[in-house]
């Protein structure tokens, strides 16, 4: 009985996106069209920047990654969605969205207090010859249905094979890493089964400064953030990290 | 008539690009179903073969058969891959392991795929109208058999662990 | 009997209850799910076989190793390699999506090689002089230019002025940047990352950078003042003088000055590596080593020389080939224009006429990365000679044009196979180790066979020398810094640069992400504080110009506190200097 999660170390990210990019190429997410914005856009993690709110030269900066934070205890999405499209797997704690069951109706989206969940506004195309490099493990999405983080599955699939192939039901940490936590240059992500002392990421969780974002709602969220310094902490009460990063 | 016509109303017939028994290779060369549909090492699975595995053993023609020349001269000699209709294609939104289905689960090919070894031609692929799916695939439409088996052996998934 | 309309209605009402019995109806509804979630006009991935294959990227001096996981050929994902002692597996944002560049809409699809080599043929037939501009210096291609250009009459070789030096990080305790982007696009990030916990950084720059949020102390000095902070270091400037000019309290600068002397070894960096950069180091014994570049051949050193381009005579130059075909320092077109003659014929090799394309009379398409053969010159922080090759791994999706193959072409030169060449030389050298990361293992040059070491580096592998870490014959640095322009009533702002921007070489992908995320300044976007935006009577998010002595801009102005005032932050980098923003 595995529980997934991850530890964030907000006084490593520099916010450089690597993160983005790489959620994006793995899980096929369209190079198009030109007009999509912050609300419109997909970004199954999104790379926000944050403030200690001073002015100059006492202002501080910090860059917080949110994406699903899988919660583990009465999970909104799951609870409001009307196909049963996003369910919690017993096995690994990943809250998984079905794309292909979902009807579009966006209550998750207002049911999730992280604005974790992005909607397929348009149909995904990619420049010409693009369609190329799409990642055989996970299916594109056609337009009118959610879609968000699934703790890169696609690769949790090939974990499983190459542990089948050898015999062995339990698959080999080291061969699921989702693409995020691979790509972080800085080593501000981190990603592991919370139930197992061993792992870095249990032990990170179980620190003084870490942090769940709106850990008073009671969702149980399985991604720790931690930092050093107490304003960045209190990023957990704040109703959403950041302004749209609009100040550039 | 609604036997024999009604299944051409709802299904669509592919014709396979080559006439290939089974029962021939099984009988004469010996082959096992896992000689020519392999695993990778990755545990991935290869499916229907390459143009290499037939040519291993298909470079000059072994037999006297019209359906052999016609491979040879029109596949094997110009090295040009046979666009092979696949029985059992499921949508892109679908994941389907056989390493956790044969080496974990223990399922022998015929369970699903049918006795398609001792078979002496290839079926034309009957493909649904609306749906996609074919007749001759164990589940035959959406994934009620799928989950029905699943059930059966107290193999409750979550549904990510077969989507993708 | 008569039909009526009832025994009509009966039927199909039979009917209808019948159906439902059957399968039908069922099959019909789950069909159209299927169908529905099988939408037509969304590209299905392609299927096959999974591979591994190495490179490494191309997009800068960094040349991070890549494992590409491709699907037969076609690579679909790039990550790091984590046994790459210096790029330790981190990647960029630009390199994760690098394999998408092939496939960038806004590619050149033109290729007038004909029509350019006829016209450089006629330039030069009259005894013209020819030049190359090669904006990355350093490479095997580099050395090609140089010697087809010393088989001309006239020829001249063009780069922007290389540091003879490499910032060896890993060994500093204390490092000072004058607003050099260390943790952000600077050297190999891996490498950076690496040595991050080794290093107290002390970030000296007037604006809030990514580098200044991470450093462990964030000097907000005025801007334009890092000469006074320079100048105090070196003994030349007494502490209040400073203290003043920067506006940082004295106690801090002078505990500054105590942690480079005593919490050695130091390191201070500039964004243009500066003398006075260079000379501070010298003081303090920064750690800058010799800059080490792998062997090449004996017939190669009689090569032309690498010239600066102040160095050329106005009007003299009536050939110029500009290779921009991979990323590389951009010199201004205003320091460029005055050294062409009338009628000079400038070739660019670029992917895009976005750059010096703008002024060239014939553009050719270059190859873009991963389909291109090239090697990567050393990092600013390659303390290690190393050789390493971008490995082609799609073919050219498009026209391509390749420079070295233009240039040497007009000398009579046949560098065909100049990187073979240079990997002899490498080989016959015997030093080094071949480092390759199919197997993760490293293997002295001394024991392979050139072929196998020629093999190897196509395979991906990557040429490292055992590090010597030479001390530095301190020199000149760069002459870069521009004067400290007077305060200028028409140009009431200092113009900062924040960070650089972000494309246009980059996978729509990234841009598209960076542009929803708001995560980088665009180019288009200027940060104030809320003083000047008064004054200027500019709202947040609204139109306004930022007049320079480069040209007037048309931006989007956002306001924030943590700007100071007097200050204009830009991510453009030419535009440094001072300016003034006006609402639009």
């Amino acid at each position: 009985m595995k529980r997934y999660g991850m530890s964030i170390d907000l006084d490593r990210c520099n916010g450089c996106g690597a993160c983005m990019v790489a959620c994006a190429v793995e899980n096929n997410i369209p190079a198009t069209p030109e007009n999509s914005n912050d609300r419109k856009g997909i970004t199954w993690i999104r790379v926000y920047k944050i403030d200690n709110k001073e002015q100059f030269p006492d202002r501080r900066s910090a860059f917080v990654p949110v994406l699903c934070q899988q919660c583990g205890h009465e999970t909104p999405c799951v609870h409001v969605c009307p196909q049963q499209a996003v369910d919690v797997d017993p096995a690994t704690g990943i809250v998984g969205q079905m794309p292909e069951r979902c009807l579009g109706c966006r209550y998750c989206m207002a049911a999730c207090p992280y604005h974790a969940r992005y909607f397929n506004w348009w149909d995904p195309k990619w420049p010409a010859g693009m369609e190329k490099a799409l990642n055989p493990d996970v299916a594109p999405r056609m337009r009118g249905v959610v879609e968000k983080c699934n703790f890169c599955h696609g690769r949790w699939h090939a974990a499983k094979e190459r542990a089948a192939i050898a015999g062995k039901r339990e698959i080999d940490p080291a061969d699921y890493v989702p693409a995020c936590v691979e790509a972080c240059p800085t080593g501000a992500l981190r990603f592991g089964d919370l139930n197992d002392p061993a792992v870095e990421v249990a032990r990170d969780a179980k620190t003084p400064e870490s942090f769940r974002l709106l850990e008073k709602l009671g969702t149980e969220p399985k991604i720790y953030y931690r930092s050093e310094r107490e304003w960045v902490r209190e990023i957990a009460n704040a109703p959403r990290p950041g302004k749209e990063n609009v100040r550039g | 008539m609604g036997w024999i016509g009604f299944p051409h109303v709802i299904y669509k017939s592919r014709p396979q690009p080559v006439d290939f028994s089974h029962k021939i290779h099984a009988d004469k060369a010996g082959t096992k179903c896992e000689d020519c549909h392999s695993f990778r090492d990755d545990g991935t699975y290869a499916g229907a073969p390459t143009l290499d595995k037939c040519s291993s053993c298909h470079a000059a023609a072994m037999g006297d058969s019209a359906a052999e020349k016609n491979f040879i001269d029109r596949y094997v000699t110009p090295g040009k891959e046979p666009q092979w209709v696949s029985y059992a294609r499921q949508p892109e939104n679908v994941f389907f392991s056989h390493a956790t289905h044969v080496k974990l689960g223990g399922l022998k090919c015929e369970q699903c795929h049918g006795a398609v070894g001792s078979s002496a031609t290839l079926r034309p692929v009957e493909e649904d109208r609306v749906g996609g799916y074919s007749r001759d695939v164990w589940a035959r439409g959406t994934m009620d058999d799928c989950v029905a088996c699943h059930r059966q052996r107290h193999q409750e998934n979550s549904c990510l662990d077969c989507h993708k | 009997m008569t039909t009526t309309r009832r025994n009509l209605f009966q039927f199909l009402g039979g009917g209808a209850v019948g159906a439902l019995i059957t399968p039908a109806p069922w099959r019909l509804i789950t069909d159209t799910a299927i169908w529905s979630e099988n939408w037509p006009g969304i590209p299905k991935p392609a299927r096959g076989e999974i591979r591994t294959r190495f490179t490494h990227c191309s997009l800068c001096t960094a040349g991070c190793a890549m494992r590409a996981r491709c699907v037969g050929q076609q690579p679909v994902s790039l990550a790091g390699v984590k046994t790459h002692p210096v790029s330790r597996g981190a990647l960029c944002p630009w390199g994760i999506a690098a394999h998408h560049l092939p496939y960038h809409p806004r590619r050149l699809r033109q290729n007038p090689w004909q029509e350019a080599a006829a016209a450089v043929s006629a330039a030069l037939s009259g005894g013209g002089r020819m030049a190359v501009l090669d904006l990355r210096p350093g490479r095997t291609a580099s050395w090609s230019y140089r010697r087809a250009l010393a088989a001309l009459p006239k020829g001249v070789y063009l780069a922007p002025q290389q540091p003879g030096f490499a910032v060896d990080l890993a060994s500093a305790r204390t490092v000072l940047s004058f607003g050099a982007p260390l943790l952000d696009r600077w050297g190999t990030p891996g490498n950076v990352f690496a040595a991050r916990r080794n290093f107290r950084l002390i970030q000296a720059e007037p604006v809030e950078t990514r580098t200044a949020a991470l450093a462990d102390e964030w000097l907000a000095i005025r801007p334009g003042s890092e000469s006074a902070l320079a100048a105090w270091l070196a003994g030349e400037l007494p502490l209040l003088e400073a203290a003043a000019r920067t506006g940082i309290e004295e106690g801090r600068i002078a505990a500054l000055g105590k942690a480079l002397s005593e919490n050695g070894p130091a390191l201070i960096l500039d964004r243009d590596l500066t003398s006075s950069a260079m000379a501070l180091n010298k003081r303090f014994k920064g750690t800058l080593v010799a800059r080490r570049e792998a062997p090449v051949p004996e017939s190669w050193k009689k090569a032309a020389p690498v010239s600066d381009i102040a160095a050329v005579p106005d009007r003299s130059l009536n050939v110029l080939v500009i290779d921009e075909s991979v990323p590389g320092e951009y010199i201004p077109w205003p320091a460029i224009e005055p050294k062409l003659a009338g009628n000079a014929v400038v070739v660019a090799f670029a992917w895009t006429r976005e750059g010096y394309g703008r002024h060239a009379r014939y553009t050719l398409p270059a190859a873009l990365f991963p389909e291109a053969l090239d090697d990567i010159p050393g990092a600013i922080d390659s303390v290690a000679a190393t050789f390493r090759l971008s490995t082609p791994l799609v073919a050219a999706n498009g026209p391509v044009a390749d420079p070295v193959a233009f240039v040497t072409k007009l000398a009579g030169l046949d560098a065909g196979n100049a990187l073979r060449e240079r990997a002899d030389a490498i080989h016959k050298a015997g030093r080094g180790s071949l480092i390759t990361y199919a197997d993760s293992k490293s293997t002295a040059v001394k024991d392979l066979k050139a072929e196998d070491f020629w093999k190897g580096l196509n395979e991906g592998g990557c040429w490292m020398e055992d590090a010597v870490r030479t001390p530095l014959p301190y020199g000149r640095g760069s002459d870069k810094s521009s004067p400290i322009a007077e305060p200028d009533a028409s140009m009431p702002l200092e113009i900062v640069v924040a960070e650089s921007p972000v494309g246009p070489l980059c996978s729509p992908l990234l841009s598209k992400l960076y542009r929803e995320s708001n995560l980088r300044q665009p180019v288009s976007r200027i940060v104030l504080s809320p003083f000047d935006a008064q004054a200027a009577h500019i709202k947040d998010g609204g139109a306004a110009v930022l007049e320079t002595g480069r040209g007037r801009f048309a931006v989007l102005a956002a306001v924030d506190p943590g700007v100071p005032p007097g200050v204009v932050q830009v991510a453009i980098p030419i535009l440094a200097g001072r300016g003034k923003v006006v609402a639009a």
